[in-house]
């Protein structure tokens, strides 16, 4: 079981003890599939959503209500209390599968359909109720295998319903989400061969890659071309009739979906449609809709979606690339780096030296672009919506290149020298005097140009994103070419070379005030990591920050200075590294806010309570919390004994939390109690370890 | 059309293709309805178990079942697990009906049988097929335009197509929505036989898709 499976199952278990609604998630060859509640306890006469949630196996799909040519919609049995109703299954706008001369309907991924639940107006307070279903799917690939599970959910029934923290929030957004009929939308189905189907549409001229699907599996042949096109008032289909023949002289419902413009990329919504028979609605046609080339039925609408360049256009897209390329040369954050690396010519190398490096500098350029060009072109193969700036959206990627810059700046200011005793990975690869070391300073430049979009940039790499891989690797290479260009040429004339002054003070200067450009694109990234993940985040990064700081200044004392900071780096890290690399420490225990009140709820119901006093700004705490509370040992003896958590956050000022501290004679955080099933609660000591956690939850307090 | 155009139109699918990339299957020609019920049926000309050669002409005069399988389909167990395929084959071949199995299966895809291996599986299966029919290129799967397994053509003694599409009304792997299906292929023979027209000429099949290379 891997990190993620551990982290998701204890999550679970302690969902489950903190939120009694409870389920277990049952697992076929190819299908997980469990049912969560929005609600964590429901009130009698509720009328509630649950959703049945299906995570399928990597190129697997289960099926729409409407299989389309081959396949199986995922069925219900129920078997409620007495009183208790399900509604139909409510089904989230399909995909469209092409497999050979098939096209099927369904689902890939994780999956959640809603289904409403009515609790009986004289459902039983303080009972805890079962809903269990019998569920059947058909999952396929290029085969097709039949799957069933037996599901349950527990649910306590009390006088007042709750939501459930966990899933109030993910059953409402598949709610939100499901195909609905948006006002305003009008739709007509006339006769004829072929039949025509006109949707009004608001914005229709600029939406891409709609379809239509039917219900109703005779409706209409699913693997037909329906050339879809738009005008100013919506988008119209053409459709071939299927088995039942009857387009056009019967209402024909389904869902219409298509993709519109956001800010970055492409975002699909579905509408749900009763076409009416009758004349096509106007303005439905004007122009043949876009259709692109990552969508799967590009190839059956036979559309050449994004046409390939004319040569005048890849020529244009080139020489914009290689402009770029050159301008990113004076970005902020690369122009120092390479500063630098211009200044080695003026004292250091020459001749046939100079020219060897100039050209394996141009190497590693081109070899990083290449990669970096690489990269995105599998992972938009693999269907993962990427632009440039990609490597910018991981957490861990910000932070180290923030890390990065920050180390230059410091470098740049002679806190510590390249060359020294001690060098980060990237410095010392470009510190070697001599070929590699020419090689990886153009690899450092480009890994320090990536957070940088220069002028003429986006557009050429817009651009070649939508061409061929090949189309996309010649001009990331122009890019490429476009930015070694300053250096090698340098590299290159002698003559150039003798319009740097002579080497003097004024060099260090130069560098030190270059040091402040990388600090600035260091801040920056800072920022942007903050709105990655928050505070938490920004807290490992200057953490990391100090503590990289700290090795590099003293390492120059010697081996045992060495040992000592890289040591204190490593501590930090092994704290710190969990935002940074998207890993919530919450998720192990799951709390929820502390109240009085909440408290005395819990121990009516005879369940032992286990609260945190903590606050952000407390320090003790924050270690306790990274430590014994994220200790999966513990999350685990917490959900065996079902000890509900809770959290008091006194990081802001909160009278009620001020005078339970004063109760136990505290004046501050921490203060972690502890509140058996039966007793007095305990007062923990402040500095808590797993150990006596454990002992704690599992009843022989010390 | 030029052929310059021509050329220009076969690059650009070549660059969607590209484009479509590791994660996207890329079509073939999309074959939709390609018989229409009541339009001559497509000749073929394909190998049976034996080895021999088959055509539609050779039946000329008899009524034909075509019954694509894949035994490997869940679909395809649904109606043999239960013995509900082969009592329908036994009820047609007795009464004078070709019944003719269909393997469009390509090599190495789910339901693919050589010579030696359907004669074993008819035997397991109990099965009563006039013959079974291997298509391994495909090709007589697309000029019926199978989707299917089990998808069911029956063409009359004039070489008209009198049905095409599911074997029942229940589209479902599961045995136990045989119970109560309507049999659209018994009582399309029964019409057949009765020498009426057939009532329900046309179903959307149900089933696996057809395993083509």
């Amino acid at each position: 079981m891997g990190l993620k499976c551990l982290l998701a199952a204890l999550a679970a278990m302690a969902a489950a003890m903190i939120a009694p609604a409870t389920a277990q998630p049952v697992r076929t060859a190819n299908v997980e599939a469990e049912l969560h509640s929005a609600r964590a306890a429901i009130a009698p006469g509720e009328r509630f959503t649950i959703v049945l949630r299906q995570n399928i196996r990597e190129h697997w799909h289960t099926y729409w209500r409407n299989p389309g040519d081959s396949g199986e919609p995922t069925a219900l049995t129920w078997a409620l209390p007495l009183g208790f109703q399900a509604g139909p299954v409510q089904w989230p706008a399909p995909q469209a599968i092409p497999f050979d001369i098939l096209v099927n309907y369904g689902y890939s991924g994780e999956v959640l359909f809603p289904i409403e639940i009515s609790a009986p107006a004289d459902a039983r307070v303080g009972e805890r109720v079962t809903l269990t279903a019998d569920a059947y799917w058909l999952v396929c690939s290029d085969i097709c295998i039949p799957e069933d599970a037996t599901l349950t959910l527990m649910l306590p029934i009390a006088a007042r319903g709750r939501d459930d923290p966990q899933w109030a929030g993910r059953v409402a957004g598949a709610v939100a989400d499901l195909p609905g009929r948006a006002e305003g939308v009008g739709a007509r189905i006339s006769r004829g061969e072929p039949a025509r189907l006109s949707v009004t549409l608001p914005g229709a001229e600029d939406i891409r890659n709609p379809r239509f699907f039917p219900f109703d599996r005779d409706a209409m042949a699913a693997a037909a071309a329906q050339s879809p096109r738009i005008g100013p008032s919506g988008v119209s289909f053409t459709l071939t009739a299927g088995a039942a023949k009857n387009l056009g002289h019967a209402v024909l419902e389904g869902v219409v979906t298509y993709e519109v413009p956001d800010a970055a990329s492409w975002t699909r919504r579905a509408v749900e449609i009763a076409a009416e028979p009758g004349p096509a609605i106007a303005e439905t046609d004007a122009q043949a809709a876009t259709i692109s080339s990552d969508y799967p039925l590009a190839a059956l609408e036979g559309v050449r979606a994004a046409p390939g360049m004319s040569a005048v256009a890849l020529v244009v897209a080139i020489g914009f690339a290689f402009l770029g390329g050159l301008i990113l040369n004076i970005m902020p954050c690369v122009l120092p780096v390479l500063s630098v690396k211009a200044l080695s010519f003026a004292g250091g190398a020459h001749g046939g030296q100079a020219r060897r490096h100039g050209l394996l500098y141009l190497a590693g350029v081109m070899v990083t672009f290449l990669a970096l060009a690489g990269v995105l072109i599998a992972l938009r193969g693999a269907g993962a919506a990427v632009g440039w700036g990609f490597q910018l959206q991981a957490p861990w990627v910000t932070s180290a290149l923030a890390l990065l810059f920050f180390a230059i700046g410091l470098n740049l200011l002679g806190v510590f020298s390249i060359g020294g005793a001690v060098q980060s990975a990237g410095a010392e690869l470009t510190s070697r005097g001599g070929d590699t070391g020419a090689f990886f300073t153009g690899a450092l430049a480009v890994v320090a140009a990536t957070p940088c979009t220069a002028p003429f940039m986006a557009g050429a790499i817009g651009a070649a994103l939508t061409q061929s891989a090949a189309t996309t690797l010649l001009i990331f290479a122009a890019l490429a070419l476009g930015f070694a260009l300053p250096l090698t040429a340098l590299s290159l004339a002698p003559a150039l070379q003798r319009l740097i002054p002579k080497p003097g003070a004024w060099m260090e200067r130069v560098r030190n005030v270059l040091a402040f450009p990388m600090f600035a694109a260091a801040v920056w990234l800072g920022w942007v990591l903050t709105e990655q993940t928050g505070s938490a985040g920004m807290l490992a990064l200057l953490s990391l920050a100090a503590a990289l700081a700290f090795v590099l200044f003293v390492a120059r004392w010697g081996r045992v200075w060495l040992v000592i900071g890289v040591a204190a780096l490593a501590l930090t890290a092994a704290f710190m590294w969990r935002p940074l690399l998207g890993v919530e420490t919450q998720a192990v225990l799951v709390s929820e806010p502390w109240s009085p009140a909440r408290v005395a709820e819990l121990r009516a119901e005879g369940r032992p309570v286990f609260v945190n006093f903590t606050a952000a700004w407390c320090v003790t705490c924050k270690v306790n919390e990274a430590t014994s509370l994220a200790n999966p040992r513990v999350a685990r003896a917490f959900a065996e004994a079902h000890v509900a958590f809770l959290k008091a956050d006194w990081t802001n000022r909160d009278e009620a939390i001020a005078t339970a501290l004063a109760e136990h004679g505290r004046a501050g955080v921490p203060l972690y109690l502890y509140y058996p099933s039966a007793g007095e609660p305990v007062v923990l000591p402040q500095i808590l370890s797993e150990a006596l956690m454990l002992e704690t939850v599992e009843g022989k307090p010390p | 059309m030029t052929k310059l155009s021509k050329r220009t139109l076969i690059i650009g699918a070549g660059l969607a293709a590209l484009a479509a990339g590791a994660g996207l299957m890329v079509l073939g020609q999309p074959a939709q309805a390609a018989v229409a019920t009541g339009a001559p049926a497509p000749a073929f000309s394909v190998q049976d178990a034996s080895g021999a050669t088959r055509t539609l002409a050779e039946f000329a005069g008899r009524t034909v079942v075509l019954e694509w399988t894949n035994h490997g389909c869940p679909y395809v167990q649904k109606h043999y697990g239960s013995g509900n395929m082969q009592a329908l084959q036994l009820e047609a071949t007795e009464a004078g009906v070709v019944w003719l199995q269909v393997i469009s299966s390509a090599p190495r895809q789910q339901g693919h049988l050589d010579g030696a291996g359907v004669v074993a599986r008819v035997r397991t299966d109990n099965a009563h097929p006039s013959a079974t029919l291997l298509d391994p290129s495909g090709a007589m799967g697309h000029a019926y335009g199978a989707r299917n397994t089990p998808h069911m053509f029956i063409i009359g003694g004039d070489g008209r197509v009198l049905y095409q599409g599911a074997i029942d009304d229940r589209p479902s792997a599961r045995p136990s929505t045989l119970e109560g299906a309507n049999n659209y292929v018994r009582a399309a023979l029964a019409d057949i036989a009765a020498g009426r027209a057939v009532q329900v000429a046309e179903t959307t099949p149900y089933g696996c898709s057809v395993k083509y290379g």
